[in-house]
């Protein structure tokens, strides 16, 4: 099977004031297409570092990483947005959606980034909007919604431009028990279907079990099971 | 412009607190500029509206028409330059008349009552070159009670005239001009000089004014401008105005610029996230620049309705005159203070690391 995304031995160090914190130590990680893969560890383990490198956000101090094949170590600053904007959707821990955007906006906002068509984006939106029952809130901004429809928003906008690969830090933070499940069984529903990977760091033990594979955090590294 | 246009639809009060201060700073602006303006004509109309085009000053004199002598010979030569009708001699000379114990300080202007100096008349006639003792006064000079037919002494040569007409926009030194023919003048004695004049107004261009320039080594050719900063008073109100309104600019700039960089700090998060998702700086910059551009644009338009509003609410006393096209050189130049002031701005959102977007452990 395809590797969607493929970490090879990634090492980031930190130099915090005078003394260096090595906080991924020749990390490596292999996500094929159609896997779900959840990431948990104590807080200040790495796993947000981990993720932002994984999104192209930071560059790692050592190591390669592939997207779809490609190698991101070389490209510029400027092609790694377009990378972000093209192949990576980022659902963030508080659901980072824009004030000043109603939802259906949102969405849009990812296709005009792009340069797409707006009248084929906003069918688009609707659509996803729709799989994600929040056809009745289109047109609500962002300080109306609840927490759980915020989140489902900014999952909405992760798949607006069809990436390869979804990122999520700490997706269920912010919503109870119930809700929290109901935004994974999305992640999680969105992956099989088309086909694509998905990454979700988090510290909620109960929605594990809708993942493929489960990894530990432990001294900058990910492991499969617990020591 | 996405994000822009929706970003001043959703936050208004923001955008429209950000607006008033503008409007407030550009209305300020144009209000100084026009009452900088008006204090010019009220200062100096009789020479900044005449057609005048150069004026032949003596070299002693510093370019101030007020101590020029030219001799009376000079006038005979010019003819060899310019068309007779093209030059008019002119004697100057500050005084205080007086009419029924009231002083009023004036100006004395000795002209052919032919030339192209004489007047616009709003009232009366205009006086003769052979009658004496006749003259044609501002019609400011009406707010000190004087009615056609009244008669003004001078102070300084006992003499006394009669109005026959009253003349507009015919100020020098913020006093009214009082018009008077050659004549009138020679019999008035010292300090009135019968010999000399002090200036000879000429209507021609830049080539000819050098070349008479060169022709005399006692004379020089002072362009309109020029000559209008030898009148009193003239350079040192126009410098503290002008200074007023680059300090104004100076303000508007830098109010406007924390104005912008506050707000974009409080969106760096935003920012952030926006980049995360694959904005470009440039296209976030373009965006911050159409915002500043059309809150601008809207502010102007709005102080300028403000400003001509209010300018005719005026009283007469309150000197403004501020044309179309001073306004829009202002606004201008004001959008282009504005537009500096986002720049600080657009450096940092240049500097907005989309990694802001997820938070560090805390
Ligand atoms: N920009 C940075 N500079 C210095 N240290 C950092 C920086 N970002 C993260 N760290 C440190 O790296 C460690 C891991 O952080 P993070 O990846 O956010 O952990 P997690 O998300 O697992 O809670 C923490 O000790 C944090 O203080
Ligand atoms: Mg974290």
């Amino acid at each position: 099977m395809k590797a969607k995304l493929y970490l090879e031995k990634i090492s980031k160090v930190f130099t915090d004031g005078d003394h260096e914190v090595t906080v991924l130590d020749e990390l490596s990680l292999k996500v094929n297409e159609g896997e779900f893969v959840a990431v948990v560890g104590p807080s200040g383990s790495g796993k947000s570092t981990f993720l932002s490198i994984s999104g192209a956000l930071l560059s790692p101090s050592k190591g390669r990483m592939f997207i779809n094949g490609k190698d991101l170590s070389k490209e510029s600053d400027d092609k790694l947005n377009e990378i972000r904007l093209k192949n990576i959707g980022f659902v963030f821990q508080s659901s980072n959606l824009i004030p000043y955007l109603t939802v259906l906006d949102q969405l849009i906002l990812i296709s005009v980034l792009a340069g797409k068509d707006k009248q084929e984006a906003e069918v688009k939106a609707n659509k996803l909007l729709d799989r994600l029952g929040l056809s009745h809130r289109v047109h609500h901004y962002p300080e109306t919604l609840s927490g759980g429809e915020r989140q489902r928003v900014a999952i909405a906008r992760a798949w607006m431009n069809d990436p390869e690969i979804l990122l999520a830090d700490e997706p269920t933070a912010s919503l109870d028990a119930e809700r929290g499940r109901e935004v994974v069984q999305m992640l999680s529903d969105e992956v099989k279907l088309r086909g694509k990977a998905a990454v979700m760091v988090t510290h909620d033990q109960r929605v594990l079990d809708l993942c493929d594979r489960v990894l530990y955090m432990e001294d900058g590294k990910l492991v499969e099971n617990k020591r | 412009m996405f994000l822009a246009l929706r970003e001043l639809r959703h936050a208004k009060l923001r955008y429209a607190l950000i607006s008033l201060i503008m409007i407030l700073i550009a209305w300020l602006v144009l209000f100084v500029t026009g009452l900088a303006n008006g204090l010019s004509s009220d200062n100096a109309a009789s020479i900044q509206y005449s057609s005048v085009d150069y004026l032949l000053l003596s070299k002693d004199g510093d370019q101030k028409i007020t101590r020029s002598s030219l001799s009376g010979q000079s006038l005979n030569d010019i003819g060899k330059f310019v068309q007779k009708d093209d030059a008019a001699p002119v004697s100057i000379q500050m005084s205080t008349v007086e009419n029924e114990n009231k002083k009023i300080d004036v100006a004395f202007f000795a002209i052919d009552a032919t030339s192209f100096l004489k007047p616009q008349l709003v009232e009366g006639k205009m006086f003769s070159n052979d009658r004496s003792n006749e003259v044609v006064v501002d019609r400011s000079i009406k707010e000190e009670g004087l009615l056609l037919g009244d008669k003004i002494k001078d102070e300084l040569s006992g003499k006394t005239f009669t109005i026959v007409g009253f003349s507009k926009n015919q100020t020098f030194s913020h006093s009214p001009v009082v018009h008077m023919n050659v004549k009138t003048w020679s019999h008035l004695g010292r300090p009135y000089s019968k010999e000399t004049m002090n200036a000879i107004a000429l209507k021609t261009d830049k080539d000819t004014a050098d070349k008479i320039e060169r022709s005399y080594s006692e004379i020089e050719a002072v362009e309109k401008k020029q000559a209008l900063k030898g009148i009193p008073g003239y350079q040192e109100e126009q410098g503290s105005l002008l200074m007023m309104i680059i300090f104004l600019f100076i303000i508007a700039a830098f109010v406007l610029a924390v104005f912008f960089y506050v707000i974009t700090i409080q969106k760096m998060n935003q920012f952030g996230v926006l980049k995360a998702i694959g904005a470009k700086t440039g296209y976030l910059a373009k965006n911050i620049l159409y915002q500043v551009f059309l809150l601008s644009s809207v502010s102007l338009l709005i102080s300028n309705g403000l400003t001509y509003g209010v300018s005719f609410m005026l009283p007469a006393s309150l000197p403004f005159v501020l044309s179309p096209l001073l306004a829009l050189g202002c606004s201008l130049l004001f959008l282009g203070v504005a537009l500096l002031g986002s720049v600080l701005s657009l450096y940092q959102v240049a500097k907005i690391d989309a990694i802001e977007a997820i938070g560090r452990a805390a």
